[in-house]
């Protein structure tokens, strides 16, 4: 009983970081139809940048989530604009090209600059918590608590009245959002913006309690591609459930049998989902 | 008629390479950029015509050089391991098509990108295939064979493409890449259409990946199964120009010539520069070195044709 409450906390810790990934992607997909690869290469961004930050400095990981996530921002802004904005309205090879070609762009830089090596630093929270039995590491408590506020801040500003309004007229009809006054520019240009840094910020988290090399983000990035097909593109409690079971999965999978194995069942339940939704990753809007 | 038979001279002018004192190294280029522009031929007849990004085709040519390699040290001859590559290519390509090419747009990309991911972590796993370690051809075999075999194979994947663009299953892929819908409403069964024409690219990437087995040797699964031969797959139609034959032949010459110069000036820029030049060409040179080529030659000649009126 204690081993599966143990494994039921490490799969949450893991669930609530890709439902953070996968919260990036879904909003960027959401308001402008466009699948992210390069969103793995934000992610090590993140990382990188709070391994710099605590290795140099010496100040203590946590400030790694806002330096991370104004880098992101940042970043995110200058791609949007850069990039981004001239794919609008091109066919979809030409859009999932040029994002592919950012992240090779990335993953050679961070190669570059970092080597293949695997980085960890030990400062910040550390040691351990036991409640019931169950031995939980502080920084495990950390990286959920600062997924639960991170998470529930993006949904608050998509809900919030006239940005969530502006991200979802500019989803279900670009031209019709801007003959009504919508900031079509600006509303794009904030989503990618905030989808980089919560890239950004996962990538923060995730040198936290792993190791830190230039593939992290594009592993992370692939299960969060599974959270969103399984839940749904576009449906962010359906990501968020799918996140947390992808989670469970990978917890429990890689104690009874082992890492590789784990990542196998997560992949191939991609395929089973595109087999049982034969309307296409939208559901019935995928019609168009 | 004229392309096919440039083709086939430029094909056995490459192909004696190795028989007629040429250098090791330029023929050892030669080899590369044939290999690459099998790659790219497959990425072109499928990504290409239909639009349907696939981002495995590095990894079909993966299947292709295990299944020879493994034919031939179970004592099958040449021929027919690579028959076996093709065949079994072919069969697992379908593992991507049936589940994802009923759908419209991304599932299929996605489809593309975890069946690498999955092959590398399933091959790993393998006994059979050498597990984590890899594996070994038995047979020692002169260069020379896989040399003039891939070099044919790119001139038959050139004319091939050639052929399958200006003929009517050739329209119909361009249908659907232009509009799904409305290629469904003139009675064109995108479904099949797809899932075929996926088959055959993967075919091709089977042959290239058996032959290329035979000049490698020795398979190791991260080399293999790399996403860097996916890359290259699709980097060198793009640059040169998608929906062309000739596109990908100068997209071939053009990254061999760009990775030897690259592994002397800067061997770590690699991936980087490839990145980019994806990047660039896809934002301002749709068509690649060949269509901004024509250009340039459409360019000139209404210049001259108005000249020749003003005098």
């Amino acid at each position: 009983m204690t081993l599966i409450l143990q494994l039921a906390i490490n799969g949450l810790v893991f669930g609530s970081l890709l439902g953070l990934v996968a919260l990036g992607l879904a909003l960027v997909f959401g308001v402008m139809r466009l699948v992210n690869f390069a969103h793995g290469e934000f992610i090590t961004l993140g990382a990188y940048a709070t391994y710099l930050l605590v290795t140099t400095t010496g100040v203590s990981p946590l400030w790694g989530i806002p330096i991370a996530a104004l880098l992101g921002a940042t970043i995110g802004l200058a791609v949007q604009m850069l990039v981004i904005s001239r794919l609008a309205g091109r066919p979809e090879l030409e859009a999932l090209m040029a994002t592919y070609a950012l992240s090779i762009v990335g993953l050679g830089l961070f190669a570059l600059a970092f080597g293949g090596d695997f980085r960890t630093y030990s400062a910040g929270p550390a040691g351990n918590v036991t409640l019931a039995g169950v031995v939980v590491g502080w920084r495990s408590i950390t990286v959920l608590v600062a997924c639960v506020i991170v998470g529930a801040a993006t949904l608050a500003l998509v809900s919030r009245a006239r940005t969530g309004l502006g991200f979802r007229a500019v989803a279900q009809n670009r031209e019709a959002a801007a003959a009504c006054g919508v900031n079509v520019v600006a509303s794009e240009r904030l989503a990618f913006s905030v989808s980089v840094a919560l890239a950004a910020i996962c990538g923060a988290l995730i040198s936290f309690i792993g190791t830190t090399t230039p593939n992290v983000g594009h592993e992370w990035l692939l299960d969060g591609f599974v959270v969103v097909i399984v839940g749904g593109l576009g449906s962010i409690s359906g990501a968020l459930v799918a996140a947390l079971a992808i989670g469970l999965l990978h917890s429990f999978a890689s104690y009874f049998l082992d890492d590789s194995w784990a990542q196998i069942m997560t992949y191939v339940l991609l395929y089973v989902a595109l087999l049982v939704r034969p309307h296409g990753l939208l559901g019935a809007r995928s019609a168009t | 008629m004229r392309f096919a038979a440039i083709t086939v001279a430029a094909a056995a002018l490459a192909a004696v390479m190795p028989f007629a004192g040429v250098s090791v190294y330029a023929g050892t280029l030669v080899y590369y950029a044939a290999y690459y522009l099998v790659l790219g031929q497959a990425w072109n007849m499928m990504s290409g015509l239909t639009g349907y990004v696939s981002f495995t085709h590095g990894a079909l040519a993966g299947i292709g050089a295990y299944t020879a390699v493994l034919a031939i040290n179970g004592g099958w001859p040449i021929t027919l391991a690579l028959v076996a590559a093709v065949a079994v290519t072919a069969f697992a390509s379908l593992v991507i098509g049936v589940t994802s090419l009923r759908l419209r747009g991304t599932a299929f990309t996605f489809a593309t990108l975890f069946f690498q991911e999955l092959l590398l972590l399933g091959v790993r796993k393998l006994p059979a295939a050498g597990g984590a370690a890899g594996t070994t051809l038995q047979e020692i075999l002169p260069t020379s064979l896989p040399h003039v075999l891939m070099v044919l194979t790119a001139a038959g994947a050139t004319i091939a493409f050639a052929l399958l663009r200006r003929s009517r299953t050739g329209v119909r892929l361009l249908a659907i890449k232009g509009d799904e819908d409305a290629a469904a409403a003139v009675g064109i069964d995108a479904t099949r259409l797809k899932i075929g024409v996926f088959c055959a690219s993967a075919a091709l990437c089977g042959l290239a990946g058996g032959i290329h087995a035979l000049f490698i040797a020795s398979l190791h699964p991260e080399s293999v199964f790399s996403v860097d031969t996916s890359i290259v797959a699709l980097a060198v139609p793009l640059i040169g120009g998608v929906e062309t034959a000739l596109g990908p032949v100068a997209g071939a010459i053009l990254y061999v010539g760009l990775r030897e110069i690259l592994q002397i000036v800067a061997p770590s820029l690699h991936l980087v520069i490839v990145g980019l030049l994806i990047l660039l060409v896809t934002l301002f040179l749709r068509d690649g070195i060949i269509g901004a080529a024509r250009r340039l030659l459409q360019r000139r000649r209404t210049y001259r044709a108005a000249l020749e009126t003003a005098r």
